[in-house]
C-alpha cells in the first residue's frame, strides 16, 4: 500500500473510531431532544486531535494541507452517524468559498481559527425562494453594510462568521460577518431533519467585510458549491451505507413465515440492489474527490455526477431500509426515519438529482 | 465542452517493471497490428468473411509472440501476467484501436479448470492445443431444463472402461460453429445429490453424435444452437477433476483476469452514449428535458464504470486485492441493465422509425442493441442470479431454503 493510501486511511480509521466513541446514533437522538445544537467536545476532539476542518486548508493558513481526497472518507464516516457538528458548514461550504476568492489578506485574518476549530462559520448565499443558485436581494452599501435576509443557512445560528452573498453595483459580492456583530439577527428554524440546523439570517445594515472582488461571487460560488456537492455526496454515502447496514442486520434477526427474511429474494434483491446503487456513488464521490484537488478541470462534471448519484442512492438505501424494517421502521423510537429525513434533504440541499443531471447536460454541451 | 480528461492509467502510479511491461507491449503491438484492424467497430459475434480470417491471421500473430493465454501459469504456457498487468495489456490494445485476440472459451473457461483441477498429464495434453488453437471449445452447459439451476442437469454419461458415453441435449452453445471440442457437464450418478455426481468431460465434436440446431433468436439471426448428443464418446481421460466432481470444476475462474477489463470495460459504453447523443441530436430532440435527463443518466452511469475500473486499477498496482467475491456480480448488473435501458432510450429517440426494418430483417444498430441488451441480463447468471450472488456473498445474507 502507498504511504498517501495508509496516510489516509489512518486517518478514517481514527475518525471512525472517535464517532463510534462519542458520538453513537444514541447520543445524536439524545442532542435532538434537548436544546443544544452539538456537543462541542466532540467538535473539540474533531478539530483538535483529528485536524479535521484544517485538512483541506493550505499550510501557510494554518492548515494541513490535504485535499478533497483526504475529505471524502471523513465526510462519508461523519454521514454514517449523523453526527451534528459544525463540520458541513464549515469545512464544507464557508471555507471552499472564502478560498476561492484568493483574497490572500481576508484570508490570513480568518481562515486560521476556522482551520483550528477555534470558530465555525456557514455561507448564506440563498434566500427566501429557494434557488441554489443563490439571491441577491440581499445588498450592501458602499461601506460594506448588508441590509436582506438570507434563508436556509446551514447552522446559521450558531457559526461565528457567515459569509454572505450580496449584490453591490459592481455585481455579486461575498462578505464576511460576525454573527453576534450589530445588526445580525440569526434564528434556528425547526427542522425537518433534525439533525441539520437551518437558520433564517437577517441582516440590518450589519458591518461585512468584502473579500475577493465585487463582482466575482458567481464564479467563486460556482467553483466552491461544486466542491461542496462532492463534500455532500460523500456524507450520503455514509448514510447510505449506514442504511444498508442496518436493513442487512435486520433482514438477517429478523424471523416470519419460520425463515429470516433475509433469505426471501424479495428482501435479498432489494438488499443487493442498494449495494450496487451506494458501491457507484461511493466510486463517484472518491472520484471526484480526487478530481477535485488533483485535475481540476473535471471538477464542473465529476461533481454533478458525484451529487446526482449519491442522492439517487442515498434516497434508495434509506426508503428500502423503512420498507424492509416494517412496522418498527416507521417508529420514532427507530433509527430508519432519521436517516430517511437526511436522505431526502440532503437530496434537495444544494439541488437535487435531476437539477444536477440538468446541470451535467448544460456542462456537457448537450 | 466533451473531454476525456483522465487517460486511462494517468492517476495510478506504476512500478518500475509495470511501466517496463506497458512499454513492451505497447512497441510490439506498434510495430505488428494490422491496419485492416484498426479502429474496427467489431459485432459481438464475428462469423466468417474477411473479418474473421484477419481476425485469425492476428491471432497467430499473437501467439507466435506469446500474448495467447497471458494470464495463465509460465509452466501451462501463459505469461503469468498479474491482474495488473492483464489490465494493462488490455489498455494498450484499446489505446491502439486493436481487438485483442483470446482463445474465447478455451482461455477463459476450460484452460483455468483444467489448470486448478486437471491432472498434469491432461494439463501436458489440453492446455497447448488450446494455446496454438487446435481446439476451439464450445460450452455445453445449460440444458432445457437446467437454465439458473444449473445443477438439474440430466446429459448422462455412461462410463465403461476408459471410455465415456453421453446422451442427452445441452441448450444456447454459442460459438459452435467454430468448435471442434465441447467442454461437457453430465450427470454420472442418478443416486447422488444434485450437485455431487455431475462430471466435467472434454468431448470431441466431429463424427461424434453430436448434433447442432441453430436457434433463431429474436434479432434473427442464430448465434446460438440446440445441441442434440446420441452417444458421443470420450476417453475417461477427458474427464477434469475426476469423475463426479464436475460442479467443483465449473466454478472455476480465473482470478487475474477479474478486474483485467477495469479501465478499457467503460470505453465501450463511452462510445455508444455519444451515438445516442448523436441520435437525439440528428432528430432534434436535444432539448426536451426527459431526453437531457435521460443523457445525463447515462453519461452518470459510464463514469461510474470508468471511475470504478480506475480505482481498482489503482488497487491493483498497490497490490490489494481485485475487489471481493460478487464485485464481478456488482458489475454485471451495473453494465447490463444500464445498457438495456440504452437500448430502450434509443428507440424512443427514433421514435416511429423504429418500426421499420430493412428487407431480411435487417435491423438498425439501435435495434439490434435494444433486442440483443435483452439477453445481458440473462447469460452468465440472470440478474436474479446476480442479486443472489450478491446478498449471499457480499452481505452475508441466508441463503433461500432450498426444494
Amino acid at each position: 500500500m502507498s504511504a498517501v493510501t495508509e496516510e489516509r486511511e489512518e486517518l478514517v480509521r481514527g475518525v471512525r473510531e472517535m464517532l463510534a466513541r462519542r458520538a453513537p446514533i444514541a447520543k445524536t437522538r439524545e442532542l435532538l431532544e434537548s436544546d443544544t445544537p452539538y456537543d462541542t467536545e466532540v467538535w473539540r476532539v474533531m478539530a483538535d486531535q483529528l485536524a479535521l476542518p484544517a485538512l483541506a486548508v493550505p499550510e501557510e493558513l494554518g492548515g494541513a494541507g490535504f485535499g478533497y481526497a483526504e475529505l471524502v472518507p471523513v465526510f462519508e464516516e461523519l454521514g454514517r452517524v449523523l453526527v451534528p457538528s459544525p463540520m458541513f458548514a464549515t469545512a464544507a461550504l464557508a471555507l471552499p468559498a472564502l478560498l476561492a476568492t484568493g483574497d490572500d489578506a481576508a484570508l490570513a485574518e480568518i481562515v486560521p481559527a476556522l482551520a483550528s476549530g477555534e470558530k465555525t462559520a456557514t455561507l448564506a448565499w440563498v434566500e427566501e425562494d429557494g434557488a441554489w443558485e443563490g439571491g441577491t436581494g440581499t445588498t450592501a452599501s458602499g461601506d460594506g453594510a448588508l441590509t436582506g435576509a438570507k434563508s436556509y443557512v446551514i447552522d446559521g445560528a450558531t457559526a461565528d462568521v457567515i459569509v454572505v452573498l450580496a449584490g453591490t453595483p459592481d455585481g455579486p459580492a461575498l462578505f464576511v460577518v460576525e454573527r453576534d456583530a450589530d445588526g445580525v439577527t440569526a434564528t434556528n428554524v425547526p427542522t425537518f431533519d433534525q439533525t441539520r440546523h437551518v437558520a433564517r439570517v437577517e441582516l440590518n445594515g450589519a458591518a461585512g467585510r468584502l473579500v475577493g472582488e465585487a463582482g466575482a461571487a458567481p464564479e467563486i460560488l460556482a467553483e466552491s458549491l461544486d466542491k461542496a456537492a462532492i463534500l455532500l455526496a460523500a456524507e450520503m454515502v455514509g448514510g447510505a451505507q449506514a442504511s444498508l447496514d442496518m436493513s442487512v442486520e435486520y433482514a438477517k434477526q429478523r424471523e416470519q413465515f419460520g425463515r429470516l427474511i433475509g433469505s426471501f429474494q424479495a428482501i435479498k434483491h432489494k438488499c443487493a440492489e442498494i449495494l450496487v446503487d451506494v458501491e457507484g456513488a461511493r466510486s463517484a464521490a472518491y472520484y471526484a474527490g480526487w478530481a477535485a484537488s488533483e485535475n481540476p478541470e473535471e471538477l464542473p462534471l465529476v461533481a454533478c455526477v458525484a451529487k446526482a448519484t449519491a442522492s439517487d442512492a442515498f434516497f434508495h438505501a434509506a426508503g428500502e431500509n423503512v420498507q424492509i424494517h416494517g412496522g418498527i421502521g416507521c417508529t420514532w423510537e427507530h433509527d430508519a426515519h432519521l436517516y430517511l429525513k437526511r436522505a431526502k434533504t440532503s437530496g434537495i440541499l444544494l439541488g437535487d438529482a435531476r437539477a444536477h443531471r440538468r446541470r451535467l447536460a448544460d456542462r456537457l454541451g448537450l | 465542452m466533451i473531454t476525456r480528461p483522465v487517460p486511462p492509467g494517468e492517476q495510478v502510479e506504476l512500478n518500475e517493471d509495470a511501466k517496463a511491461f506497458r512499454q513492451e507491449v505497447r512497441d510490439w503491438i506498434e510495430e505488428n497490428a494490422p491496419d485492416e484492424l484498426r479502429n474496427v467497430n467489431l459485432p459481438r459475434y464475428v462469423r466468417g468473411g474477411d473479418l474473421q480470417r484477419n481476425m485469425e491471421a492476428w491471432g497467430e500473430k499473437l501467439h507466435d509472440a506469446h500474448y495467447m493465454c497471458v494470464a495463465w501459469p509460465v509452466e501451462y504456457g501463459g505469461r503469468g501476467l498479474s491482474g495488473l498487468e492483464v489490465a494493462l495489456l488490455n489498455e494498450e490494445f484499446h489505446r491502439a484501436g486493436v481487438p485483442r485476440v483470446t482463445r474465447g472459451m478455451g482461455e477463459w473457461l476450460v484452460g483455468p479448470s483444467i489448470i486448478a483441477h486437471g491432472t498434469e498429464e491432461q494439463k501436458e495434453t489440453f492446455l497447448p492445443r488450446i494455446i496454438d488453437g487446435t481446439d476451439r471449445y464450445c460450452q455445453g452447459f445449460s440444458e432445457p431444463g437446467a437454465g439458473s439451476d444449473l445443477a438439474s442437469l440430466r446429459t448422462k454419461g455412461t462410463i465403461d472402461g476408459d471410455t465415456i458415453t453421453i446422451n442427452g441435449q445441452k441448450v444456447w452453445t454459442s460459438g459452435y460453429w467454430n468448435a471442434n471440442m465441447m467442454f461437457c457437464l453430465c450427470r454420472t450418478d442418478q443416486e447422488a445429490r444434485k450437485h455431487q455426481g455431475i462430471s466435467y468431460v472434454l468431448v470431441p465434436l466431429e463424427d461424434n453424435g453430436i448434433e447442432f440446431r441453430s436457434i433463431k433468436q429474436m434479432t434473427g439471426e442464430g448465434h446460438f444452437a440446440e445441441t442434440f448428443i446420441s452417444d458421443a464418446k470420450a476417453p475417461t481421460f477427458n474427464i477434469i477433476g475426476g469423475v463426479n466432481n464436475g460442479w467443483k470444476v465449473a466454478m472455476t475462474t480465473l482470478g487475474n483476469e477479474r478486474g483485467g477489463n477495469a479501465t478499457t470495460q467503460h470505453t465501450q459504453f463511452e462510445e455508444e452514449l455519444w451515438r445516442l447523443v448523436e441520435t437525439a441530436r440528428e432528430r432534434g430532440r436535444l432539448d426536451d428535458p426527459q431526453v437531457r435527463d435521460d443523457l445525463a443518466w447515462a453519461y452518470c452511469n459510464v463514469e461510474i464504470m470508468r471511475y470504478s475500473g480506475q480505482q481498482l486499477l489503482a488497487a491493483m498496482a498497490e497490490g490489494r486485492d481485485a475487489g471481493p467475491g460478487g464485485s464481478g456480480s456488482i458489475n454485471k448488473v451495473r453494465w447490463s441493465e444500464y445498457e438495456r435501458k440504452i437500448g430502450e432510450i434509443a428507440l424512443d429517440l427514433m421514435g416511429p422509425e423504429s418500426f421499420v426494418v430493412g428487407d431480411g430483417y435487417d435491423l438498425h444498430p439501435w435495434q439490434a442493441t435494444f433486442l440483443q441488451t435483452r439477453t445481458h441480463t440473462i447469460w452468465g447468471g440472470t440478474a436474479e442470479i446476480q442479486r443472489n450472488i450478491i446478498s449471499e456473498r457480499v452481505l452475508g445474507l441466508p441463503k433461500e431454503p432450498s426444494a
